[in-house]
């Protein structure tokens, strides 16, 4: 059974990502959740609140996805890390147009975010460099080349969604995470090649 | 918002480095690291026998565990002291009766177990 607080937070969330932080209601948050004002405001003093609550939560999902960093030593590993950004940035997309909204203006969040994102980019290039010690892509041919593919890897899983749209073609996990494979792919050593058609190919073209 | 804890660049690459070399270092232990369990296994079938003595003007409460099958082999261990021999004596009970506890009801010793030879 969800408590209401939760589903507060997940309305909240919903009507974010449809409308911009700026433009929703309380009202409008109570008619989501289907409770009356006077009961949300209860359970959230005001709006200032909620969007308290719901970077909380937001920032406590990201950290889940780090902390899920080579469980295991296969390519699997990172496919079920990019499975999670996926669905991550797919629930909370309001976050890329609140944090340019406010470009220039450093506010909590947006240093919460930046070092999110410098972890994200350490842990990506950490990756890299362990599946070449392991011998699943081949030595680097010249400096910082894997540098720059985890900065194009980073990239893709950021603006994958956001491209998207702009675009107007819909967006699934599955072409997510082959937009993020093939950026690999031209890399792998012939024991990474083999490893990627047996376990990870199948499920992105089944 | 309520400050949360931060990691410093550098040493989160540290921390990814050491989470990838734990791959290439760790290796399977041997059946032999658990050798200590083995050792100590005979423990488990052991009665527990208080026992007190005089030691540097106190009562010394120690406890030897010995085995049932094999009473000569023993441990003791010192416990506690008590200046008062009758507490002393207490806390030996109290103490024997908490190591002792066992689901198979209070293992002992009898002198029959010693196999002592009469000739």
């Amino acid at each position: 059974m969800y408590n209401t607080k939760q589903r507060i937070l997940e309305a909240s969330v919903r009507l974010f990502n449809e409308n911009g932080i700026d433009s929703v209601r309380l009202q409008q948050i109570a008619e989501e959740v289907g409770i009356s004002v006077g009961n949300l405001a209860y359970h959230f003093k005001n709006k200032e609140a909620i969007v308290e609550s719901v970077y909380e939560q937001l920032f406590e999902d990201f950290n889940t996805i780090f902390r899920q960093y080579l469980a295991q030593p296969a390519l699997t590993d990172f496919d079920a890390q990019i499975a999670q950004y996926y669905r991550f940035f797919a629930k909370n997309h309001f976050y890329l147009s609140e944090f340019f909204k406010t470009a220039g203006l450093t506010t909590p969040y947006h240093q919460q975010w930046q070092e999110n994102m410098t972890k994200m980019m350490i842990q990506l290039k950490s990756r890299l460099q362990f599946l070449v010690a392991k011998g699943d892509l081949l030595p680097e041919s010249q400096n910082g080349q894997y540098e720059t593919l985890a900065e194009q890897i980073w990239m893709a899983l950021i603006f994958f969604i956001p491209k998207a749209q702009m675009m107007a073609r819909s967006v699934d996990e599955i072409s997510y995470k082959s937009g993020v494979w093939n950026l690999i792919k031209p890399f792998f050593s012939p024991q990474g090649k083999q490893e990627f058609s047996v376990t990870i190919l199948p499920q992105l073209y089944w | 918002m309520k400050p949360k804890f931060q990691i410093d660049a550098a040493a989160y690459t540290a921390l990814m480095q050491g989470l990838n070399s734990q791959y290439f270092v760790e290796r399977k232990g041997n059946m032999t690291d658990f050798r200590l369990y083995y050792d100590d296994l005979w423990l488990a079938d052991t009665a527990v026998i208080e026992n007190i003595h005089r030691y540097k003007g106190e009562w010394a409460v120690d406890l030897v565990f010995a085995h049932i099958h094999n009473p000569l082999k023993f441990i003791r261990r010192n416990i506690t002291s008590h200046p008062c021999p009758k507490r002393a004596a207490q806390k030996a009970e109290f103490m024997r009766r908490l190591a002792a506890k066992d689901q198979r009801g209070t293992l002992s010793i009898t002198i029959q177990s010693l196999n002592l030879s009469h000739n």
